[in-house]
């Protein structure tokens, strides 16, 4: 994940680091402590595949157990984000 | 009958000025600055590669690499455009411009002065120019599909109620782009417009994704599948293809008050605002004015560099107090892309004759947007220049998030 384009200042959409916890398939079961209730639905996004780094996501919106509704991606296995999980107003 | 008035190409023509061969090349309008980053209209050339006006600049150059984007000049073609509504109208005709290059009136009404159909177009003709498109037909996508079809040898084009069924049934679905989208054009005033625009321009989309290519194929689909499919853009689209037709919105004819002042040398800063200061001196002293106040104005240059810049300022209330016009216009000048030749100030709107007086209580929207120009000097007091930011949408249907929006700084004049 790149730094965003504007050092320090938050930008509208810019993804967060969060941990989550999935199981074997790669769905999410937890983010922190606080289990997944439900996966409302999981999409793949696909961009700048003709570049020597592109953009592979597989996007979860998932629903918590404090009631939460949020969407959470998963960054390809190659380094340097190798797996990390982000969270994103999508 | 509704007749049409078509320049083809006007905003690029206008910009290209001088340049006409360069029309057989592929080129196209470059983005206005300051405003969203699409292009304006293309040659014919640049819509071989599929390049249209109103594409976001990346996608267009994506498809053509080789295009050529040449910096606009909307205050020339609007003086050009101008110019020929004011003919149409001084003929008797009440004008509808749906944009520069793009125009329709009603025949009935001036059949009694020149006889019939073709009598007026002829007579418009006459008036406009021979390199002025003229056609008529009982709606406007008609009338203007005769407008296109005209040629300068042959004259005008009517098409007959009869045949405008035959007529419609083959044209494509795209021209609807043009419709849907030119029915909010400068009418629209509440916020939820320009979402519905977007909503028809994608009707359009997928309807030719779908395989709908003509207004024909679209006319016999069913009203309610049509409507499951693409909601009221939908309905309104299929009206259209059926030969339906709203009225003509012919626009008040205005009195033109504006003055110009050629700058000796290229000038910015300073020079600028003095000579903005002459022009409002000028303007009030405009015997066309007749102690009427002035509530929305234009300032209009053309750039050293080629091209034209233009910029609009509403005052809270009208006012014929030069101090106060300096003061409102003045920051409008910082805008300004690059130095300028020529500078004028157009009145667009003039408010009563008698003198000004302050109301007894303020509009709710003048006091929302006073507490908000409060509350953003208030944070940025406490937090720096960054604590107000404005959300710019660049890509909004992208499907990296991300990338649907970016802050820029907050302008309390602009966004207030």
């Amino acid at each position: 994940m790149a730094e965003s384009p504007s050092g320090s200042r938050p930008e509208v959409y810019w993804p967060k680091p969060v941990a989550v916890s999935a199981d074997a398939a790669g769905a999410p079961v937890a983010v922190g402590d606080v289990a997944v209730e439900a996966v409302r639905e999981e999409w793949l996004v696909e961009d700048r595949w003709w570049t020597p780094r592109p953009l592979q996501r597989r996007y979860f919106e998932i629903v918590l157990a404090d009631g939460r509704d949020i969407v959470v991606f998963r960054e390809p296995a190659e380094p340097p984000e190798a797996g990390r999980w982000f969270e994103q107003r999508a | 009958m509704i007749a049409c008035a078509l320049i083809p190409r006007l905003s690029l023509t206008s910009a290209l000025g001088d340049r006409r061969e360069m029309l057989r090349a592929p080129v196209a309008v470059a983005p206005e600055p300051g405003g969203p980053q699409v292009i304006g209209e293309a040659s014919g050339p640049a819509e071989a590669f599929g390049v249209r006006a109103g594409m976001r600049l990346a996608e267009a150059l994506a498809r053509c690499p080789a295009l050529v984007l040449v910096a606009a000049d909307p205050v020339r073609a609007e003086a050009i455009w101008e110019g020929s509504l004011a003919r149409l109208e001084r003929l008797g005709a009440a004008v509808e411009p749906t944009r520069p290059g793009e125009a329709f009136f009603a025949t009935e009404p001036l059949r009694g002065l020149y006889g019939g159909t073709e009598a007026v177009l002829a007579q418009a003709r006459r008036a406009l120019g021979a390199w002025v498109r003229l056609g008529a037909g009982p709606n406007r996508i008609c009338a203007h599909a005769a407008a296109a079809r005209m040629r300068a040898r042959r004259g005008p084009t009517v098409i007959a109620e009869q045949a405008a069924k035959r007529v419609l049934a083959g044209l494509s679905v795209s021209v609807l782009r043009d419709r849907l989208e030119g029915e909010w054009d400068g009418r629209s005033t509440n916020h939820a417009a320009p979402r519905r625009e977007a909503e028809e321009a994608a009707c359009v989309d997928s309807l030719e994704r779908l395989g709908v290519r003509t207004l024909g194929e679209l006319a016999t689909l069913p009203a309610d599948a049509v409507a499951d499919r693409f909601g009221r853009a939908g309905l309104r689209a299929l009206r259209l293809a059926r030969g339906g037709e709203e009225p003509l919105r012919p626009r008040a004819p205005r009195e033109q008050l504006a003055c110009e002042l050629r700058l000796p040398e290229a000038a910015s800063g300073q020079q600028l605002e003095h000579a903005l200061g002459l022009l409002v001196d000028r303007l009030l002293a405009h015997p066309a004015r007749r102690a009427r106040m002035l509530r929305r104005l234009r300032i209009e240059a053309r750039l050293a560099g080629g091209g034209g810049w233009r910029t609009e300022t509403t005052l809270r209330s009208a006012s014929a107090n030069p101090e106060r016009l300096r003061l409102a216009l003045a920051p409008r000048l910082a805008e300004l892309p690059g130095p300028a030749t020529t500078l004028r100030l157009r009145a667009l709107e003039l408010g009563p004759e008698a003198g000004e007086q302050g109301a007894l209580s303020r509009s709710p929207e003048d006091e929302r947007r006073n507490r908000v120009a409060e509350a953003v000097r208030q944070a940025r007091a406490a937090g720096g220049r960054d604590a107000v930011m404005r959300v710019v949408e660049v890509a909004p249907g992208s499907r990296v998030p991300e990338r649907r929006a970016i802050l820029a700084p907050f302008t309390e004049e602009r966004d207030g």
